[in-house]
């Protein structure tokens, strides 16, 4: 998957890509990531939890808008089922555009 | 053989269930990581920023969690080093049209709810509300478990025809996620 971000980010498209496998991910060389230590298949969280799962796509998207460098591998720390979600505050995003 | 889920053998089911185990995968990632069955590229790695505001970026949705149309191949399942072939998947289709091949992990719950591995439902929400600017036309499931010769073609063929048909569809960003 990280292969496949470079050679989107090398057409000129920004990627941000979700890390189940952080080494994996620091070893390819991801232009920007968002690992979460979860179980594998659940990139995005638990079934039918759309609040957890919304929550990383808007963490990806905070950083695929404020990350400086390429390579950053950000880490919010959830904890699998240990963490309370609440919803995300969009308008956030588009201030940073600002 | 049929490519059906009662194919995945006892042994594949018991390794996907460790592998659902964080500090399994975690330890599987690091010895793979270290390992020469992967690509460690050497080049700098790219960096592109966003053009414009997120308010008016289209989104386009990769994943190499094994996803496709019912009504499209699914991946092989046969061949030890994977499948790098490519299914497009269209911005419009509801997620009951979609399914999941891949052995070689436990997909139980994007089965269950496709926004687990593949959020299209939360993108076209996003459009909806004006906090990105649209979904793309054009997404793209992928088969994640890819080695060897088809690792090759997964870098000369399949990633370059992704980010050309990106280009041509007006992408302004791709969200990726594993499996």
């Amino acid at each position: 998957m990280g292969l496949i971000a470079r050679e989107v980010e090398a057409a000129g498209i920004p990627t941000v890509v979700i890390s189940l496998a952080k080494e994996i991910t620091e070893s390819v060389g991801v232009p920007r990531s968002l690992f979460v230590k979860w179980p594998l298949g659940h990139p995005l969280g638990e079934a039918m939890m759309p609040t957890q799962q919304r929550t990383l796509i808007f963490d990806a998207l905070v950083h695929l808008q404020t990350a400086s460098e390429p390579g950053i591998v950000a880490e919010p720390g959830y904890r699998w089922r240990r963490h309370v979600y609440a919803e995300p505050d969009w308008a956030q995003l588009q201030q940073i555009d600002g | 053989m049929d490519n059906d889920r009662e194919s995945i053998s006892l042994f594949q089911r018991l390794q996907n269930r460790l592998y659902a185990i964080p500090a399994v995968a975690q330890w599987w990632a690091g010895r793979f990581a270290r390992s020469t069955r992967h690509s460690s590229p050497t080049d700098p790695v790219p960096f592109s920023r966003l053009a414009k505001p997120l308010a008016e970026s289209s989104v386009a949705i990769i994943t190499t969690g094994g996803v496709h149309l019912q009504g499209q191949p699914p991946f092989d399942m046969r061949d030890p080093d994977g499948d790098a072939s490519l299914r497009t998947i269209p911005g419009d289709v509801p997620a009951s049209e979609l399914m999941i091949t891949h052995d070689y992990y436990n997909h139980t719950s994007a089965d269950r709810d496709m926004n687990v591995i593949f959020p299209l439902d939360h993108f076209r929400d996003l459009a909806q509300r004006g906090i990105v600017g649209s979904l793309a036309p054009r997404h793209f499931g992928l088969m994640g478990h890819i080695e060897g010769a088809h690792l090759v073609r997964l870098q000369e063929e399949t990633a370059p025809k992704i980010a050309a048909t990106l280009r041509a569809d007006g992408v302004d960003i791709a969200f990726l996620t594993p499996a």
